[in-house]
């Protein structure tokens, strides 16, 4: 292979890493968060992620309010309001059906209400699939921008090695880093940040506090849930999605949050951040039907050297 | 200020606390002793809201504790130290205290009570930025302590804050507790350390397997046979 092309493919692997990646982290971030803080191991999180798609889909499109906003900015503030539209969903979803197998209520029980979460959360998936479905058609969409064929070209940098920054990706990532900062800004300096941490670290202690431990695993929850549907909005502008888009990439989310340390919630961010790193670089020698399998081998490797998680803390001692 | 009347406690089936009563007056210091799983913890925890009675009345300035959930209870300015200290051990020790302060009454006195909490356990002023895990079985209790002033507690509850430490360590302890007491906060301690805790104490209470066996001022508990006998030693 001619070196220039290769520098070329090189460089554009890297740059796609690192913008898929950041978009992956923000994914990753919305499930660690549920699980950092309520310990709920959430299956429905892919579905959540499909649920975003749409509700930016519904928003910005066809008669969507904020059709009047164009196909520039549109699909990037209807990922943004995807977020709060879905934290309302998560928190109902809480209120009613998670909030009864979790929480104080099982705490303490002989499985922590493990078995009741597995249960409620596939229910829940495998509903909201199939009832996508049902609502949304079974015909792929996409959230059309032309920004997703359009791109920056910096250099060339060696030869005719060109780097090409997809314009929709770029911004996306924009967006998914800067709700990821705001998210780590709420959770380490504010009153509700903190009291979220109380409440993950020490539930019954928590309570002893004044701190109504439920309400603020019902906002984990939402917050959660919204967070990966900002994600899903994102990705919905550079991909095709259904119903069943969600199973493709819950699989990624739990390697992005067990890569990053299992309740280290800032640590999900970086392990989906490898997760997309990996995925874009293997597509260099691999091909696509093989992406995932190098997840996965990349995934394994890490938990064997650091089982831990790359910012997790090793098991404290009693 | 407190009053609890007639309460009765299960777990499962098991009986945890028969009949118990218990006055905890304004300014008081009430120290209530037994033997381990005596019911002392789960009389803590009922008051707190955490456990729910089968019977019973518990009221606290008047207010009816058993109507209202157990979060809010705090508000009302009931501050319970927990059995094993259980500080946020992935927060840090300013984090703590700021919990501790969660309440309103906590948030609106937060300047004055931080610096008294730093004036009796200087330790935590310098500790501050410290994750709470990473510290001493003293000074989590310490962290522990200071997080139930942080609110400004009407009433502050102490589960058996001596458990697990150095005999130095407790006499600073107890000697802190004593000092909270005398600037004005009424105070409701469980002890297996008897003698210390029963000689700060205006009033005792002796549990043994869920009954109140015994009740009063300290010196009528440390003239009694059986607290000589079984809690004290001593024999003659």
């Amino acid at each position: 292979m001619d070196i220039e092309v290769l520098i070329e493919n090189v460089l554009n692997a890297l740059t796609a890493g690192i913008t898929i990646g950041c978009i992956y982290g923000l994914m990753c971030i919305g499930l660690g968060l549920i699980f950092g803080i309520m310990k709920v191991v959430n299956f429905a999180q892919g579905e959540l992620l499909m649920l975003g798609m749409f509700a930016s889909l519904y928003l910005v499109t066809g008669g969507g309010v904020l059709a009047f906003l164009g196909p520039y900015i549109g699909p990037f503030v209807g990922a943004m309001l995807a977020g709060p539209i879905i934290f309302i969903v998560g928190a109902f979803l809480h209120k009613f059906l998670i909030g009864r197998v979790s929480g104080l209520r099982t705490a303490g029980s002989i499985d922590d209400g493990h078995f009741g979460q597995l249960i409620v959360t596939l229910g829940i998936s495998l509903i909201l699939q199939n009832g996508g479905m049902i609502v949304f058609g079974s015909t792929p969409v996409t959230v059309r921008t032309p920004l997703s064929s359009s791109a920056f070209q910096v250099g060339p940098i060696f030869g005719d090695a060109t780097i090409f920054l997809n314009k929709a990706k770029l911004i996306a990532c924009a967006v998914a880093i800067v709700t990821a900062i705001a998210l780590y800004f709420l959770l380490e300096f504010t009153r509700i940040g903190k009291a979220l941490r109380a409440a993950a670290d020490n539930p019954t202690a928590a309570t002893y506090m004044g701190i109504d431990v439920d309400k603020y695993y019902r906002m984990a929850f939402g917050l959660g849930s919204g967070i990966t549907a900002i994600a899903g909005g994102l990705m919905a502008t550079y991909l095709s999605f259904g119903s069943f888009i969600g199973f493709d990439y819950v699989i990624i989310m739990y390697s992005g949050v067990v890569l990053g340390g299992i309740g280290s919630i800032m640590g999900a961010f970086w392990g989906g951040l490898t997760v997309g790193f990996v995925q874009q670089f293997s597509a260099l020698i691999l091909p696509p039907q093989l992406q995932n399998a190098a997840i996965f081998i990349v995934f394994l490797a890490i938990v064997m050297l650091r089982p831990q998680g790359l910012f997790g803390r090793s098991a404290e001692r009693a | 200020m407190l009053e609890i009347k007639n309460l009765s406690v299960s777990y499962g089936g098991l009986r945890a606390l028969t009949d118990v009563s218990l006055t905890v007056g304004e300014k008081q210091f009430v120290t209530v002793v037994g033997p381990n799983g005596a019911g002392k913890t789960t009389l803590f925890k009922t008051i707190s809201g955490v456990v729910k009675p089968v019977s019973g009345t518990i009221s606290f300035m008047g207010r009816d504790l058993l109507a209202m959930s157990a979060s809010d209870r705090a508000h009302l300015g009931i501050a319970h130290v927990p059995e094993g200290r259980q500080v946020f051990k992935t927060l840090t020790v300013r984090e703590n205290l700021e919990m501790g302060a969660y309440p309103k009454s906590g948030r609106e006195n937060w300047t004055r009570t931080l610096d008294r909490i730093h004036t009796l356990f200087p330790i935590l002023a310098e500790r501050a930025q410290q994750m709470a895990g990473t510290l001493s079985g003293g000074e989590q209790q310490m962290v522990a302590i200071g997080r139930g002033l942080a609110c400004a507690p009407k009433l502050l509850m102490l589960d058996e804050p001596s458990m697990g430490l150095a005999p130095a360590v407790t006499d600073t302890i107890f000697e802190r507790v004593s000092q909270i007491h005398k600037d004005g906060v009424t105070v409701l301690l469980v002890e297996q350390r008897v003698a210390e805790a029963l000689e700060l104490s205006d009033n005792g209470y002796v549990l043994e397997t869920g009954h109140m066996v015994l009740e009063g001022p300290y010196q009528t508990l440390l003239a009694d046979d059986r607290v000589r006998k079984s809690y004290l030693g001593l024999t003659e």
